[in-house]
């Protein structure tokens, strides 16, 4: 069994928490579904974003420059990170030049990705994630399960236990709002505390050097002002060319991520505040290797909207920790393998095929097509399981040609009708393990068929 | 040394990508000024904002009568008292703090503000409870309508805020007053 089923196996064990996850996900997929359907235009601005998108990653060292030449001119310092290691040490270095001993940090997927957490832990160095999901997941030491709901996989009975045991919350209790209110304080403290604050990025614009992040709970803001040094990390794929086009970005993200029309705040940094010290960083960890893929390149496009994860019929009823990377869905799916082919091989297999991530994907990448072609470059390179490689081949042999075809259907009513349940349902029928094998028609489609012309 | 190697990287890869210019915007909207006020109102409602519509001569008193503790940061005298040295512990004794905004947006209920209408950046965020005044006639209909107005190369710092802090992070069930703002309400004059 590949991983990602194994995990999966273990997610659905607890039948109701699984049904609740999946009904929890389709109704933010309805509710985006309702709000799209307001914007007459909204196919449009589809089309629009995927452009822009395009054009910003075709010029992207043009782009990323004029950030850097503007980030400048604002009395910005930018930093270029081309790896994983070299992020981490350039915010330690950054966080050893100020003396900086509290840092909040707001949600970016980014530093999840480059395990930043662990390395300045590793170094003696405590962030606190203030995004209310992510220090829930932070508490329990987890790993996000979503993009946008970081702490979809929990219930509030466990939210609660976290919470009594770590802000000392009455035991039992497990009221959102009392929940969220504990939080407040606890956090509050922290911002009032802090001498740096990390934020992600939704949006770079290179026209004029600004930087957009996207909360519902203010806390990139309360963070950000509160902290003399603010240090900003974006992946290169963050940059958009001009002011104007946020005003297309703006009104798809919100909506397609959670069905509002915008989220609570839009912020947007240029300067540092007086007395205060900015930073951009910008990274690269393995995206422009694939910037000039023909194949996989559209990735790149992704405004991490976590439209594709809500729709997905296989995310729904897997949760995100199945995926075993930080972004999971369909759009983790053909992101892990760009980052490493041998470990994630099984993540391309994890999906239905059935297109609804492209379908609601608010800049237009054909995520199914790409989950497609890594499974045809898996294959070939032999990165499959064998038995998926000999199935496929022998359905291969005996689709291929005509008296072949007729022979295995005979075969197959026959031991459908007659082979003992037991040998049918051998370990390596792979796929007989959550599915029952139709009950076989008297006679084929052909042998019908010719039968009726006869007649 | 990193940026020299990811922009060899890229200029080495993106060679093959096709520049694709952008299709035409699509053009401002069509809905009259009572249209766009009540789209607005509407949008700041569902999202948890209270809306409360004065003459301009009514707003003062009506602030007065309607809060205790307030701050009215049009006020020079108020904003004179708290300057971007202003302290942490002082900023966080805010209760009720009146800030004027500048562009509002109708689809989606979000107002506009920038350095020049903050004395300090974090006072919309800290304050426990924000009051904006905004004039009806600047009302807007999109996002990109609104892009186009401002000018982001004015200011240091700028933000679109569309009603109360709020978080849906336990089960999904939204509660308001996550970290910023746990009301909001707006005064359209
Ligand atoms: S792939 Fe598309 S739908 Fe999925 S997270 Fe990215 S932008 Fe959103």
């Amino acid at each position: 069994m590949t991983t990602h089923a194994r995990r999966a196996r273990q997610f659905l064990a607890n039948k109701s928490r699984a049904d609740w996850h999946d009904r929890t996900l389709w109704f933010v997929r309805q509710k985006r579904d309702r709000i799209a359907a307001t914007v007459p235009e909204w196919e449009n601005l589809r089309e629009q974003a995927s452009r822009i998108k395009k054009e910003a990653l075709a010029n992207l060292d043009v782009y990323l420059e004029q950030l850097e030449t503007e980030a400048i001119r604002n009395g910005v310092r930018v930093l270029w990170a081309k790896d994983a290691g070299a992020f981490n040490r350039i915010v330690l270095d950054i966080i050893r030049q100020h003396g900086a001993k509290n840092i909040v940090k707001s949600k970016s997927m980014l530093t999840e990705e480059c395990g930043l957490n662990r390395f300045l832990h590793s170094k003696g160095i405590e962030v606190v994630d203030t995004d209310l999901g992510e220090r829930i997941i932070q508490f329990r030491q987890e790993m996000p399960s979503h993009i946008v709901l970081p702490a979809i996989h929990l219930k509030k009975e466990e939210i609660g236990e976290t919470f009594h045991e770590k802000l000392g919350t009455e035991k039992g209790a497990s009221d959102p709002s009392y929940l969220t209110q504990a939080a407040r304080r606890h956090l509050r403290e922290k911002f009032l505390a802090a001498d740096m604050a990390l934020t992600g990025v939704n949006f770079a614009v290179a026209e004029t050097g600004t930087v957009v992040v996207c909360t519902n709970e203010g806390n990139a803001d309360m963070g950000v002002h509160a902290a003399p040094v603010q240090v900003h990390c974006m992946g290169i794929e963050k940059i958009i060319p001009k002011q104007e086009d946020l005003g297309i970005f703006t009104r798809l993200l919100a909506r397609n991520a959670t069905g509002q029309a915008v989220t609570t705040y839009t912020s947007h940094y240029r300067k540092p505040k007086p007395g205060g010290a900015m930073y951009i960083v910008i990274v690269d960890n393995g995206r422009s290797k694939y910037l000039g893929h023909p194949k996989y390149n559209d990735s790149l496009k992704c405004i991490r909207c976590g439209g594709c994860l809500n729709t997905c019929p296989v995310y729904r009823r897997s949760g995100g920790h199945s995926y075993g990377y930080v972004i999971p869905g369909p759009i983790g799916s053909i992101l892990a393998p760009q980052k490493d082919v041998q470990k994630y091989r099984d993540l391309p297999f994890a999906s239905s095929l059935c297109g609804s991530c492209s379908n609601v994907c608010p800049v237009k990448i054909a995520i199914h097509e790409q989950l497609y072609f890594w499974r045809q470059d898996l294959t070939r390179q032999k990165r499959t399981s064998f038995i998926k490689r000999f199935s496929m081949k022998a359905t291969g042999f005996f689709l291929s040609e005509n008296t072949r075809y007729n022979f295995i259907g005979i075969m197959a009513r026959w031991a459908i009708r007659y082979v003992p349940r037991g040998l049918l349902y051998l370990p390596f029928n792979v796929w007989g393990r959550g599915r029952e094998l139709p009950a076989p028609p008297a006679q084929s489609f052909k042998q019908w068929y010719r039968r009726r012309v006869k007649s | 040394m990193s940026k020299a190697e990811i922009l060899a990287s890229i200029r080495k890869q993106k060679g093959t990508q096709v520049s694709i210019r952008k299709i035409a915007q699509t053009g401002g909207s069509a809905l009259s000024v009572s249209e766009l006020r009540n789209l607005f109102i509407e949008n700041l409602k569902g999202a948890g904002a209270e809306v409360v519509c004065l003459k301009r001569e009514e707003a003062d008193t009506y602030i007065a009568s309607a809060w205790e503790n307030v701050l009215d940061f049009s006020k020079p005298e108020v904003i004179a008292e708290y300057p971007a040295t202003c302290s942490l512990e002082k900023l966080n004794r805010i209760e009720h703090a009146v800030l004027q905004g500048n562009l509002g947006v109708a689809e989606n209920g979000a107002i506009w503000l920038e350095d020049k209408d903050l004395p300090h950046r974090i006072i919309p965020f800290i304050a426990q409870h924000l009051i904006f005044t905004l004039e009806t006639n600047k009302i807007i209909a999109t996002m990109q309508d609104a892009y186009q107005q401002i000018d982001l190369k004015d200011t240091g710092y700028g933000v679109f805020i569309s009603g109360p802090s709020k978080t849906a992070d336990i089960e999904q069930s939204l509660v308001y007053g996550a970290h910023g703002a746990r009301e909001l309400t707006v005064l359209l004059i």
